[in-house]
């Protein structure tokens, strides 16, 4: 499979569908994403929760895979859930920090 | 070749040092269903309590050691209040400690045994029949020593322990300790006539008579007080601190400010509550001294909640977070009360004997109850969503928590409850019937709204709100 064909744009598309039901935003405005790699049709998502013990971080981790594996093109998805570097409020975009109710930065 | 994708939401996307790998997605994931069926009999309880209350408000009115005050105390703590505690540690301790429960099959047998002893054990106080109080009570009991087996041995897996894992562990000491307490005031006001020690239960006969007549060297009031508290301090009191810790940062994104406080607050608490045990068990005159180290461990819980509050980033506090924290702030009036009470040359007559029910009722109802309604709005809604959305998230637009319940009805909830406390407990200090009446129908009317936003959360079961999935861009969906 020609790599070009999955791009970022639509990566990103897909993981904003996933969202956090307690704080009601989706994963990518509040920063939850550490790095994402595409190898042919194999996505790996390298990603934090807001606290560690998170009682959502099952769920998430499955809704991370629902989105990517309902993409063209997408054959495996693994992720990988780490504490370290741990999530901070700074990592939203702005529209996280809205959509939450955070304070600026 | 890889293609790197930089995550242009991140601040800094490329975190500089090695990650570290967290636990498998899904190795702690225990059943929604258990704990959704003692928060059902809990709210059932509570419904019920309050009903009684309303019906027949004259037993809060007068003295509290008589069999209706003591029938309906332990509707309230042991049908509602443990029932949802038990529920929700099942759920919680594992997720929040980030371990396993050790097992759900002894966490069943345990929900048998709980509904079976405490509807025995609430209506056999009510006729007076202590050896059938007795009976019942074992048979609570046991659920209890499953229930303390089962969370021991998940604490055991506790890869870091921390000051909510050692709260934890001090609650269901002091569990324990209460519910033998209390089984010894129990065998205390039996009758063993019928029985005799050479029939095959002589040996279990000889010990109840042996605890019987311990438990008779001490004044009765203030063995059911020392009991009262076991319960009410040790372990509701402490879980409420242990959980602060680690459930007020999850939902306002604050931290613990300081562990040292945390912990000092635990071991204070840990240490009053021994000295008060004993010495509200022997009537003695140090009494207030403990009361006060009881009082400097919740405020020093208090200094360590309001500096994770003012390091929060999220600014708005929900309803859920505001319900708990007016039952923490509801420690200062029960603290006042709870030195008040203490004092030695306290006059024995019938207001102070109002005070204590009103310094009982507060406890449970005011800090208790409400701290427990208001994480029942955290606990419900993840339960449901868990089972009726966790597997569909990313495949079709699932509802947030808030969208299960409703906020307005959850906030005249929070209202009510206020209203009614404060009407109650007039009601209760100055003996009228009246205002124990409207008070209690207040906390009715507030019970109610939370049991109507329940059953609006658990629609989702039989009526899910899926929505297909919005994309802003021409993203490639693979077809069906």
């Amino acid at each position: 499979m020609n790599t070009t064909e999955l791009d970022e744009a639509a990566v990103l598309e897909a993981l904003r569908q996933v969202m956090d039901p307690e704080l009601g935003c989706n994963i990518v405005d509040l920063g939850l994403l550490y790095s994402v790699a595409i190898t042919g049709s194999k996505v790996t998502v390298m990603m934090t929760l807001t606290t560690p013990g998170c009682p959502m971080h099952e769920s998430i981790s499955w809704g991370v895979k629902n989105a990517l594996l309902g993409l063209e093109h997408v054959e495996d998805v693994e992720v990988g859930l780490v504490w370290d570097p741990p999530w901070n409020p700074a990592m939203m975009t702005e529209s996280g920090r809205k959509a939450t109710g955070v304070g600026s930065f | 070749m890889a293609v790197s994708l930089p995550i242009s939401a991140v601040a800094d996307p490329s975190p500089a040092r090695p990650v570290a790998a967290a636990p498998a997605p899904g190795a702690n994931a225990p059943s929604v269903t258990l704990p959704l069926a003692f928060v059902l009999v809990g709210l059932a309880a509570l419904l019920a309590g309050m009903g009684w209350l309303v019906v027949r408000p004259g037993i809060l009115a007068a003295y509290h050691y008589n069999q209706y005050v003591i029938a309906a105390t332990h509707l309230f703590v042991l049908g509602w209040i443990c029932s949802v505690v038990m529920g929700a540690m099942y759920q919680l301790v594992p997720v929040a400690l980030e371990t396993k429960l050790y097992s759900q099959r002894l966490a069943r047998w345990q929900f048998a045994f709980h509904v079976a002893g405490f509807t025995g054990m609430v209506w056999m106080f009510r006729k007076w029949n202590m050896e059938e109080v007795a009976h019942f009570g074992s048979a609570f009991a046991f659920g209890v020593v499953l229930f303390v087996y089962n969370l021991a041995r998940t604490l055991r897996r506790v890869p870091r322990w921390n000051v909510t894992a050692a709260a934890v562990a001090s609650a269901l000491a002091w569990l324990s300790l209460a519910i033998i307490a209390g089984l010894s005031l129990a065998a205390a006001k039996c009758t063993y006539d019928g029985v005799s020690e050479s029939s095959a239960v002589g040996p279990i006969l000889h010990v109840f008579k042996s605890v019987a007549g311990f438990v008779a060297r001490f004044d009765a009031i203030s063995a059911m007080h020392a009991h009262a508290h076991l319960g009410g301090v040790g372990c509701f009191t402490m879980l409420i601190v242990g959980v602060s810790y680690k459930l007020i940062p999850m939902f306002t994104l604050s931290e613990v400010q300081s562990h040292r406080r945390a912990a000092w607050s635990v071991a204070l608490l840990n240490l009053g509550l021994a000295g008060s045990f004993v010495t509200i068990l022997l009537r003695s005159r140090w009494k207030p001294a403990f009361a006060l180290v009881i009082v400097a461990a919740l405020a020093v819980y208090g200094w360590e909640i309001v500096a994770i509050l003012r390091a929060r980033k999220r600014r708005a506090l929900d309803w859920g977070i505001k319900y708990f924290l007016t039952a923490v702030a509801m420690l200062l009036p029960v603290s006042a009360l709870a030195i008040v009470l203490s004092w030695p040359r306290l006059p024995l007559n019938a207001f102070t004997g109002q005070l204590e029910n009103a310094y009982g009722f507060l406890g449970l109802l005011g800090v208790v109850t409400f701290a427990i309604m208001g994480m029942l709005y955290k606990i419900v809604p993840f339960l449901v969503w868990f089972g009726c959305y966790s597997r569909q998230i990313g495949r079709v637009r699932v509802p947030a928590l808030a969208d299960l319940y409703s906020a307005r009805l959850q906030a005249a909830g929070y209202w009510a409850f206020l209203a009614g406390l404060a009407v109650a407990c007039a009601g209760i200090v100055t003996s009228s019937e009246a205002g124990v009446r409207w008070g209690c129908g207040l906390l009715a009317l507030s019970t109610l709204t939370l049991a109507v936003n329940v059953g609006s959360m658990l629609s989702h079961f039989s009526r899910p709100r899926l929505k297909p999935l919005t994309f802003q861009s021409s993203t490639v969906l693979k077809t069906a």
